[in-house]
């Protein structure tokens, strides 16, 4: 059991982190409390992580045949790899490192499948693009209905206010049910847990992570977007919510981050405004590659050494 | 604090609108009593100015607190403050404008010209309530920001050929002389404060769009 | 709304008798376009100088404005108005007599003058307040 400690210290991290994808705006603004924020979001991700978090790990469970040291050393690995993209403020996506991982461990024990692969990928490179669509189509749609209908400030006001919440509570349960499977997803494969059981443990330690240590990442990561208004950061959060969980029901986990940034663009397109500098977006395309390769070989290599290891052992 | 702020529905905002309204009513009714005390030389009317200032500071604390208190999405906030302090600037130029006037005489060379820029600010204090309460339906604010500005053009016209019939008055000493000087820069600041006041509401109705 | 409202109350006048370069003078000064012609202050009779009929008038034909009398270019009677007209009102009476300013005038003479732009401002006004006050 003590091998589920690195999906644990993963799935912290990754709470600690993409939850400033959701409150980061509302907190960092002052619209949301950071223990509202937190609150919100812990209970949203395991009920999103529970409701439909299978789903994404089966496309995982796909790509290879894991041992349960594998599935040890693939969580940890890939959390190594989100940890230190972190600190260089790439954001990085823990399904790449994640998927990286577990083909890494595979390709060494030669039982990686790449097929299920060239989806994964497609779905990656489509988040960003996804996010913007949503974006744009839910500014334009939404700020239509709203000028005819709610036009009193306070009205509005109230309005905002809700949506944000509601918004956010949406982005957690996404966040949920579509980020579980990289938490746990490799114990499924490596038939340490039942999906149910791993689900809830996953859940478990994102909210964790929300709750212990977002608080520092929730509050740059929302002062470092650019400033949007209340209505545009209501849209970023709904798009990328929207786009977690079309990514889910088609059964690939994705980033959240890669999510924003794409809202946050898509957001930008309405106004003509440059929202996200091209150097955001060349960090984005540097962690599409650094991210998997970084996490494979960190795996491969954890793997490959506790191999030699036991083999010095044994005889 | 969440579930208050969800099932009171605004309550509080409601109390910062309403608190601004009155403050915006109370500077038309300073405006109006400046007016009739200087066209009829009523002295107790300019009194009722001074009395009106102090109120209206009153008004302002109360709808700053209400803000800070949470009324309102922290991205409207400094905006609203703003427009709060802007109309308070507009009461500290009109108290000015009433004690220089009880401590001078109005020389008839230029009093049509002042009681013409008392009833302009009238009229442009009106325009800033108008503008508010569009703000707060959502109604478009360009042809209401236009008339602020149209109103404060003609005044600025005659301060214009007030300054210049200053020039040519004699004064009797250095006090009178800046009191009336002061009464002029007062009476001819107020529409541009309001000016100010009326742009922190363009931006409040663009930033809720 | 009424005109008084609206109207430049920046009246400046100039004697029939005064040259026209007195008259250029005033308008350069003030900054203003046109200028009330006093021709009898007792009879009340009074005309307008613009600054159109001093360039089509006097300066086109090469006479020195030094020369020219005021009286002489004029136009006379002043096309005027009561102080209880609205803007409509004024607004018809320029169209009818294709003008570009028409003077206010009570008991004493002129008060003020009402120009295509004052009633613009007018319109506008009227249109932010929400009233019909046009009319």
């Amino acid at each position: 059991m003590w091998k589920l400690l690195s999906g644990l210290f993963f799935g912290w991290s990754l709470g600690a982190n993409d939850s400033a994808n959701i409150f980061g705006t509302g907190v960092a603004t002052g619209t949301v409390r950071y223990r509202t924020a937190i609150g919100l979001t812990a209970a949203f991700v395991v009920v999103g992580a529970m409701a439909e978090g299978p789903k994404c790990m089966t496309t995982l469970d796909a790509l290879s045949r894991i041992s349960s040291m594998g599935a040890f050393f693939c969580a940890l690995a890939a959390g190594l790899t989100i940890a230190t993209l972190t600190v260089l403020a790439i954001p990085a996506s823990a399904s790449q490192a994640v998927v990286g991982a577990i083909v890494g461990v595979g390709l060494l024990s030669g039982t990686a499948d790449l097929s299920p692969l060239y989806k994964v990928v497609a779905c990656w490179v489509f988040t960003p693009v996804a996010g913007a669509v949503f974006s744009y189509l839910l500014y334009r749609i939404i700020e239509r209905v709203l000028n005819r209908t709610v036009r009193s400030i306070t009205r509005r006001n109230f309005l905002y206010f809700v949506g944000i919440l509601t918004a956010g509570s949406y982005g957690s349960y996404s966040l949920g049910a579509n980020n579980v499977a990289n938490v746990t997803g490799v114990y499924v494969s490596a038939a340490l847990l039942t999906p149910t059981a791993a689900s809830w443990i996953g859940g478990m330690s994102i909210a964790l992570g929300v709750l212990t240590y977002s608080r520092k990442v929730m509050t740059t990561v929302g002062k470092g977007i650019v400033p949007l208004d209340p209505f545009s950061a209501f849209i970023v959060v709904f798009a990328e919510a929207a786009t977690l969980h079309v990514f889910t029901q088609v059964g690939v986990p994705v980033s959240s981050s890669q999510a924003v940034v794409g809202a946050v663009v898509g957001v930008g397109l309405v106004g003509d405004l440059r929202t996200v500098h091209l150097s955001t977006l060349g960090r984005i395309g540097l962690g599409w590659v650094m991210t998997p390769v970084a996490a494979g070989a960190l795996a491969a290599g954890l793997c490959h050494a506790y191999t030699l290891y036991g083999r010095i052992q044994t005889p | 604090m969440l579930l208050d702020k969800l099932f009171s529905k605004g309550r509080k905002e409601q109390v910062v609108i309403e608190r601004i309204t009155e403050h915006i009513r109370l500077l038309e009714v300073a405006c109006e009593e400046m007016r009739i005390g200087m066209e009829g030389g009523d002295l107790r009317r300019i009194h009722h100015v001074l009395r009106l200032e102090r109120e209206a500071d009153a008004i302002r604390r109360q709808i700053i607190a209400a803000v800070y208190e949470g009324a309102f999405l922290p991205y409207l906030r400094p905006n609203l403050c703003r427009f709060a302090e802007n109309v308070d600037r507009v009461f500290d130029a009109i108290e000015e404008t009433a004690y220089c006037y009880l401590e001078m005489k109005l020389p008839s060379s230029i009093r049509d010209h002042c009681l013409r820029i008392a009833f302009y600010n009238v009229r442009i204090s009106e325009m800033l309530l108008i503008s508010f309460l569009a703000m707060l339906r959502g109604d478009r604010l360009r042809e209401k920001t236009l008339a602020v500005r149209i109103y404060e053009k003609k005044i600025d016209d005659l301060k214009l050929e007030i300054r210049r019939k200053l020039r040519s008055l004699p004064v009797e000493g250095f006090w009178e002389g800046k009191a009336l000087s002061d009464f002029v820069t007062g009476l001819t600041s107020i529409s541009d404060i309001v000016e100010d006041a009326s742009d922190d509401l363009h931006i409040m109705h663009v930033s809720m769009r | 709304m009424k005109l008084t409202e609206f109207m430049t109350t920046n009246l400046k006048f100039v004697d029939a008798h005064s040259s026209v370069y007195e008259a250029i003078e005033q308008m350069v000064d003030y900054r203003i376009r046109s200028l009330a012609v006093c021709i009898s202050k007792e009879k009340a009779e009074y005309g307008v100088i613009t600054a159109r009929d001093i360039v089509v008038k006097v300066m086109s034909k090469g006479i020195d404005p030094a020369e020219a009398k005021v009286g002489d270019i004029a136009t006379t009677p002043m096309l005027c108005t009561d102080e209880n007209a609205t803007m409509h009102e004024a607004a018809q009476i320029m169209v009818d007599n294709s003008v570009a300013r028409i003077f206010v005038c009570g008991n004493g003479g002129p008060v003020g003058v009402v120009s295509f732009i004052d009633l613009m401002s007018a319109a506008l006004i009227a249109r932010a307040r929400g009233d019909h006050a046009t009319r």
